[in-house]
């Protein structure tokens, strides 16, 4: 009997039929699509949940597979390129989150474009199936080249779902800035890619089967044997030789290589600046593009090599303080935002940047808890707030908002269950897994590794602002009264708005509780699920993609050790810092007709409203400095190099004009000048021969 | 059971030479254009496949001595064989339109076959002698060929000039086959080259007597300076043969001028001793492409153009000779089977753009590149052939252009004469210049109003088609000619 895996490529070929049948029928049989191919969209995504679930279900039975399915380029002597797929837990986790959130947001688009008469609906169900199948794929990949190939397709297709009104003036510019801002951070993951086949001729990430070979193996061969143990493998040796720099050098600028496209697609600073702007998309899109695809992709990436990077102190440091800062630093802009989707956006930034601090840091399992809880909780903040704007007659301002809490109960309490996981509150999703992020920075802060400890604070003063501008959102938009019109008569919502978002509302609350790490300790029971899903089997080459061996890894190579403290009072502190900056919003903004307080704030506001001028000097550097640069090589272009060229040419056709001057037509010229040259000839060679 | 003798392809252009005087002879005032016609493209294609079966079948893997070591066959001379051959063929099937008109029409086909004769027997020269009456056995037909629009002033101006510089390269290379004989005291190659066993005698006669022979076959190749007669005779002459002697003709001299040096003047004698020969064709390659395209630039008349260009690959098929060296086992044979597979793709993409000119010349749309204006809206399947010609020539992957010469400059890289390879590497890329400007025009420019095109070369069509897919056929199988060529020159070094 076929097992589960084996359908594990129909898992994202299902939205990739639906992108097609989307688009063919779109185009010339419109009329036959129903709904604008939703229905396709939702029959493919339930299938590839489906398929998704019985898959995870199959990995928990410690059925893994690592499977090549199409090598388009053969390589002799040399690395091939393929297509293959690899089904971890990572992978099936992260399957089910992708194909739900994915499913979730198709039923939702019937709600939010459908009933509110959107034109071009075949165009956007297209999009939103090649966004799952790129993502789907993706997360499958089994060796990096194919999962750049994948991340790009997500780009691409978060370019053509940004830029889906493309007849108004901000989506389509904000679409380019999201192509071009995240292709910046791929450039060099690309060049990465490159490095990483040439130095280990190989990109698979776990290697099966005879003469394969993984590249984090390698890598961690190579270092071992630079530490004196073990041999070096042969094609690392020969490469290291060329670059001229050490294993642990080279291999840490090939991670920070990769780490670009990271920094680009998961909007880490300084790159993050696409992703407020990205708000112009549809909002379903939104939810999909935060909670799922495109920002997930580059946390994924980082966790699904994590091999690699767990061996580079240097790398990981450089992880955990961009992904602490981010996390502070999105927070404290969120704070004074007026729309509702821009809040949620910065709350994104600043979410990822918590992942990141968790991969920095050596908490590989709280990290992907974090991804997986914030999939969740953010995909429902984002429906919720695209209910909000359905009842709102699509005004995205808070201030216009207010005592929506009786109109619409359903998306209050499904958005207040997010909130409050997002703010991090117990015992809703977010508190478990921010806090066992924050709780690993601790650790290896306070033991081996000082550095992080910067890292940590960074993450726990975010926690404030969190709490901060989560429940500021939640007082404008729902409490107090209304202030004005449409909020006060709101537009209603149908089933297929409110059902994602009990779906969601439910595990937002819930999901945190496979991994209550601070409960495990107290009650000393075994109730660390995620932990335990996520360790990996032994005796397998699939062992090498478990967290034992990552911990393995991060002690051993990179130094990392666990100072003794114990959970509780970390969380403790996190978590009052979560309820005191909810509780400022409460004094603030929890009151019937709440006024702006911004002012308090003096010369920063300006500051925040600007986004720390982000913005402003990256167009500077693109105006200031590029520009004028690619103006100098463009002087240089068009003068020095085609001036050359230009100057040949001429110099060639002058002297061929002379050449044609010598060739006069009078045959006793051509005589004369023919014996000339044997006689120059016969000098010339007579002389050198020595015949005289 | 009998076998055929080894010099079958030269005794069969011989003998259709012949008969097709006998045609004439016996019915001299009917239009027997055709059937004459036929018979020169039956004994040339009997000759080129005659040649190719001998190749196949290993007839080459030796040589066979013949009239006591006047003459050989081996590899080389079938190689040269089947480009003439081919050639030949190419030029009559052309020829049958582009005379339709004519009065002499037995004449021409039967110099054609009788100069294909002597160029294949350059090939296959053994000995001083008969590579000078092989020589000029190729050479006074085509004086006589291209002077043959007897009314035409062009023609006959273009066929005098090429009379009077052969005439004086002729003399001088007679000169220098006399010192060579006074030097060494022999004819033959392989006996020339025996007399250096015993030291090298008379250093100065022997060396004026090298350097003058030299100069007799870059008349026949058209390389600087001897190259002043091309253009003319090119650009006068009937454009089949102008066809005929650019690539036939020039594939003929470069033979013997392979078999010459590699044979009689072993670089590893005569290099220290008297003149370092390989030296001299350095500097005659650099010279002669640099010229050649440089000139080819500056041209208005694609024929002049052409005729350029053919001087330049001169200096391209050069550089098998030039990057010879002392010692060298394989790369030798490599850089000299380089060239000589450059000549044999040289024989159809050359011969297919000059018969494209001719198909102009036939349609009478004039000489310049603006005359061609907009020919592809009038006569596109051609023009798809001539934009292979073009790009094959300049080394673009359309033809098999692009294999020759990058086996060629690979060749060179790998004897270590880098810097030859780079100057033909500009070289080419500025020949792409001046192709392309041909193709720019059949293609991009708008076609004057009273362009239009009368009559249906059937012939000239064939050929310039078959020419055409040849140069591409050569493109994808172009490893067999490779091998061939490469063990051509094997057997060369070896024997």
């Amino acid at each position: 009997m076929a097992g589960a895996l084996d359908f594990t490529p129909a898992i994202p070929l299902l939205p990739f039929a639906s992108f097609l049948v989307a688009l063919l029928a779109g185009y010339f049989a419109p009329k036959l699509l129903p709904k604008g191919g939703a229905i396709p969209g939702i029959v493919a995504t339930a299938g590839s949940l489906v398929l998704s679930v019985w898959t995870f279900f199959a990995v928990s039975q410690g059925d893994y597979l690592s499977e090549t399915l199409y090598t388009w380029v053969v390589g002799q002597d040399t690395f091939s390129l393929h297509f293959g797929v690899l089904v971890d837990p990572l992978a099936a986790m992260m399957l089910v989150i992708v194909s739900l959130v994915a499913f979730l947001v198709h039923v939702f688009s019937l709600g939010y474009m459908n009933d509110e008469g959107e034109t071009g609906l075949p165009r956007y169900y297209a999009g939103l199936g090649l966004f799952t199948f790129s993502m789907l794929a993706f997360v499958v990949a089994d060796n990096l080249l194919m999962a750049f190939m994948f991340f790009e397709l997500v780009g691409l297709c978060s370019y053509l779902l940004i830029g889906f009104h493309f007849r108004e003036q901000g989506p389509p510019s904000a679409a380019k800035k999201a192509f071009l801002v995240t292709r910046f951070g791929d450039y060099f993951f690309l060049i990465g890619v490159v490095a990483v086949f040439a130095t280990f001729g190989t990109a698979r990430f776990v290697a099966t089967g005879d003469g394969a070979h993984a590249f984090p193996h390698m890598a961690e061969q190579a270092l071992a044997a630079a530490g004196g143990e073990g041999t070096m493998p042969g094609p690392v040796a020969d490469f290291l030789d060329v670059v001229g720099m050490s294993a642990q050098n080279w291999f840490s600028v090939v991670g920070l290589l990769v780490l670009g496209g990271v920094v680009g697609k998961s909007a880490q600073f300084p790159l993050h600046t696409w992703l407020p702007d990205a708000m112009e998309g549809p909002t379903p899109v939104s939810a999909l593009i935060h909670a799922a695809t495109m920002v997930a992709a580059g946390v994924y990436l980082v966790a699904r090599m994590y091999g690699f990077y767990a061996l580079l102190p240097t790398v990981l440091a450089i992880i955990a303080l961009v992904g602490g800062f981010t996390a502070l630093f999105a927070a404290t802009m969120g704070v004074v935002k007026d729309e509702l989707k821009q809040v949620l956006a910065y709350s994104t930034i600043s979410q990822y940047g918590y992942m990141m601090l968790g991969l920095g840091t050596g908490g590989y399992i709280a990290a992907t808890f974090h991804l997986m809880t914030h999939a969740f909780f953010k995909a429902l903040l984002f429906l919720g707030a695209g209910s909000v704007i359905i009842a709102m007659h699509h005004n995205e301002d808070m201030w216009d908002m207010g005592g929506l809490r009786e109109k619409m109960p359903v998306t209050y309490y499904t958005f207040l269950s997010g909130s409050l996981a997002l703010a991090g509150i117990v015992p809703f999703a977010g508190f478990w897994s921010k806090d066992e992020i924050l709780y690993e920075a601790l650790i290896y802060g306070a033991g081996e590794s000082p550095i992080l400890l910067v890292a940590y604070a960074m993450g726990l003063l975010a926690v404030f602002f969190t709490g901060f501008y989560t429940f500021r959102m939640v007082f404008l938009t729902f409490h107090g009264d209304a202030r004005s019109e449409t909020a006060k008569d709101p537009h209603g919502v149908g089933w297929n708005v409110k059902f994602p978002l009990v779906v969601l509302g439910i595990l937002a609350a819930t999901v945190g509780l496979v991994n209550m790490t601070p409960v495990a300790k107290f009650t000393g029971a075994h109730i660390e699920f995620l932990k335990d899903w996520l360790a990996g089997t032994e005796g397998t080459a699939f062992s090498n993609l478990g967290y034992e061996h990552y911990h393995h890894l991060l002690v051993d190579f990179a130094g990392y050790g666990a100072a003794d403290i114990a959970p509780y009072v970390p969380a403790a502190i996190s978590l009052a810092l979560a309820l005191g900056g909810a509780g400022l919003a409460w004094v603030l903004y929890n009151v019937d007709e709440p006024v702006e307080h911004t002012e308090k704030l003096g010369g920063a506001k300006t500051v925040l409203y600007n986004n720390y001028y982000q913005d402003e000097y990256q167009v500077w550097l693109a105006e200031g400095v590029t520009l004028p640069l690619a103006r100098a090589a463009d002087a240089f272009d068009q003068g020095v190099v085609d001036g050359v060229v230009n100057g040949i040419s001429s110099v060639s056709l002058f002297s061929g004009s002379r050449i044609r001057r010598i060739q006069s037509g009078v045959v006793s010229h051509y005589a004369a000048m023919l014996t000339l040259g044997l006689v120059a000839l016969l000098v010339v060679f007579g002389v050198t021969g020595g015949w005289f | 059971m009998t076998e055929l003798p080894p010099l079958t392809p030269q005794l069969v252009l011989a003998a259709t030479a012949l008969v097709v005087f006998g045609i004439d002879t016996l019915s001299p005032d009917d239009d027997t254009n055709t059937l004459l016609a036929g018979v020169a493209t039956t004994g040339t294609l009997l000759s080129a496949g005659i040649a190719a079966w001998f190749l196949s079948a290993g007839t080459g893997d030796f040589s066979f001595v013949q009239f006591d070591g006047a003459l050989v066959v081996d590899a080389l001379s079938l190689f040269f064989a089947f480009v003439v051959g081919t050639v030949a063929t190419l030029v009559v099937v052309a020829s049958h339109d582009y005379l339709a008109d004519q009065e002499h029409v037995a004449e021409f086909y039967s110099l054609t076959l009788l100069a294909a004769t002597g160029m294949s027997l350059m090939a296959s020269a053994n000995s001083l002698v008969t590579v000078f009456i092989s020589l000029e056995l190729a050479s006074i037909p085509s004086y006589v060929l291209v002077s043959y629009l007897k009314t035409n002033r062009g023609s006959v101006e273009a066929g005098l000039k090429y009379f009077l510089v052969g005439a004086l390269s002729s003399a001088i290379m007679v000169y220098g086959i006399s010192l060579i004989y006074a030097a060494t005291g022999v004819m033959g190659l392989a006996p020339i080259a025996e007399t250096f066993g015993n030291g090298v005698e008379f250093v100065g006669v022997l060396g004026l007597g090298i350097v003058m022979l030299v100069a007799g076959f870059a008349f026949k190749t058209a390389s600087v300076p001897f190259h002043f007669w091309a253009p003319e005779a090119y650009e006068g002459a009937p454009a089949p043969v102008s066809a005929f002697i650019s690539s036939a003709s020039k594939a003929a001299g470069f033979a013997v001028l392979f078999r010459v040096f590699t044979t009689a003047f072993p670089l590893e004698v005569i290099a220290g001793s008297v003149v370092d020969w390989s030296l001299l064709f350095a500097a005659l390659a650099v010279v002669t492409m640099t010229l050649g395209n440089f000139a080819a630039a500056t041209q208005e008349n694609v024929k002049r153009m052409l005729a350029y260009s053919s001087v330049g690959h001169a200096g391209y098929v050069l550089i098998g000779l030039a990057a010879l060296q002392s010692g060298g086992g394989a790369e030798n044979s490599f850089v000299l089977g380089a060239s000589m597979m450059h000549l044999l793709v040289y024989g159809f993409m050359n011969t297919g753009a000059f018969l494209f000119v001719a198909l102009a010349e036939y349609w009478g749309v004039g000489r310049t590149f603006e005359d061609y204006n907009g020919l592809a809206e009038r006569a596109p399947v051609a023009c798809v052939a001539m934009t292979v010609f073009m790009f094959s020539l300049a080394g673009l992957p359309v033809g098999g252009g692009f294999l020759s010469k990058y086996v060629l400059f690979a060749g060179a890289v790998q004897s270590g004469f880098a810097w030859l390879a780079a100057v033909a590497a500009i070289n080419s890329a500025l020949s792409l210049f001046y192709y392309s400007r041909v193709v720019k025009a059949i293609w991009i420019e708008d076609p004057s109003d009273d362009l239009a095109l009368t009559g249906q070369p059937t012939g000239l069509y064939v050929a310039v088609l078959a020419a055409a897919v040849g140069t591409v056929a050569l493109l994808v199988a172009f490893d067999p000619v490779a091998q061939t060529a490469n063990h051509a020159a094997d057997v060369l070094f070896q024997l």
